[in-house]
């Protein structure tokens, strides 16, 4: 039976497209929210760039 | 929802490759506990192109000094995709780039001087793929690419593209800032693996405490954890 499952995998791995798996857009951002900005605060110890203010985000409407 | 199973089953693959690099570039030993010497077990197709798409990291605590040499399997894995999947005539720069790299780890670990040396044929990675779509990318597109591209972060690397990259070094730490922010963290391990081996890094970038903290929230992904290790060991001096 396992041996079958493997088989049914081999040919459906034959259906990606690995081109778009080599070569990805960008992922969506997603921005921190202010508990992850105390943990990056502690791990960085303070007084680095990437404590700058976050980005701002598009304003709706 | 056939394709999103079928990329989940790749992914998944992808992702046990890359714990047995991270753990080996740790010092557990060579990813697949292996002795060279060892009968293969058979691989399919699944392995094959999760060996493609992990690339030449699958091979990385060969090329690093201070790490152990791949396994049998590893090697086995990165030669048969290595010649299964060739970069097709209009393939992405980034496709061809990596099929490049996969050529350049297997010759460096393989060849005469390398950690694993194997009789016989040793790939040849081919002339370098052009890298001039790179030169003028805006920097979110340079630090996108270049985080794929990964695997050619390397101390001592020379081809093109790491050139374009050593001339842009404030442009890639932008843009490791933006995918911490942007909770990219596959991105961000990327680009502070490619920051320890630029030139000129911004001291108060943080680069350290940033990797410490992408490792934090994104480790949990096998591809962030390796490329974190990475990052560590090439920062700390350690040579191909």
């Amino acid at each position: 039976m396992a041996s079958a499952e493997k088989t049914v995998e081999e040919v459906r791995i034959r259906d990606v497209d690995l081109e778009a798996v080599l070569d990805p857009a960008e992922a969506d951002g997603v921005y921190r929210d202010s508990r992850e900005c105390a943990a990056l605060a502690v791990v960085s110890g303070g007084g680095s760039a990437l404590l700058s203010p976050p980005t701002p985000r598009p304003k709706k409407g | 929802m056939k394709q999103s199973g079928t990329s989940a089953l790749l992914q998944g693959a992808v992702q046990d490759l890359a714990s047995g690099v991270a753990s080996a570039l740790r010092g557990g030993g060579h990813p697949s506990r292996e002795p060279l010497d060892a009968p293969l077990r058979p691989t399919g197709d699944l392995d094959l192109a999760a060996a493609r798409v992990l690339g030449a990291d699958l091979l990385l605590p060969g090329v690093l000094d201070h790490t152990p040499p791949p396994g049998a399997r590893e090697l086995d894995l990165a030669r048969r995709a290595f010649d299964a999947y060739p970069p097709p005539a209009t393939a992405a720069p980034t496709v061809a780039w990596s099929h490049w790299a996969l050529g350049r780890a297997l010759h460096r670990v393989t060849g005469p001087s390398g950690t694993a040396p194997a009789p016989g044929r040793v790939p040849e990675p081919g002339p370098e793929p052009d890298a001039s779509w790179l030169t003028g990318a805006p920097w979110p597109s340079l630090t996108h690419h270049l985080a794929v591209l990964a695997p050619l972060a390397l101390p001592v690397e020379d081809c093109a593209l790491t050139r374009v990259a050593r001339g842009r070094t404030l442009d890639v730490a932008r843009g490791f800032v933006r995918a911490v922010r942007r909770r990219d963290w596959y991105q961000a391990a990327g680009a502070g693996r490619w920051l320890t081996v630029l030139p000129d890094v911004p001291h108060t970038l943080g680069l350290p405490g940033g990797l410490d903290f992408v490792e934090l929230m994104g480790g949990g992904d096998s591809r962030v954890l390796l490329q974190v290790r990475a990052a560590r060991l090439i920062g700390s001096g350690v040579t191909v």
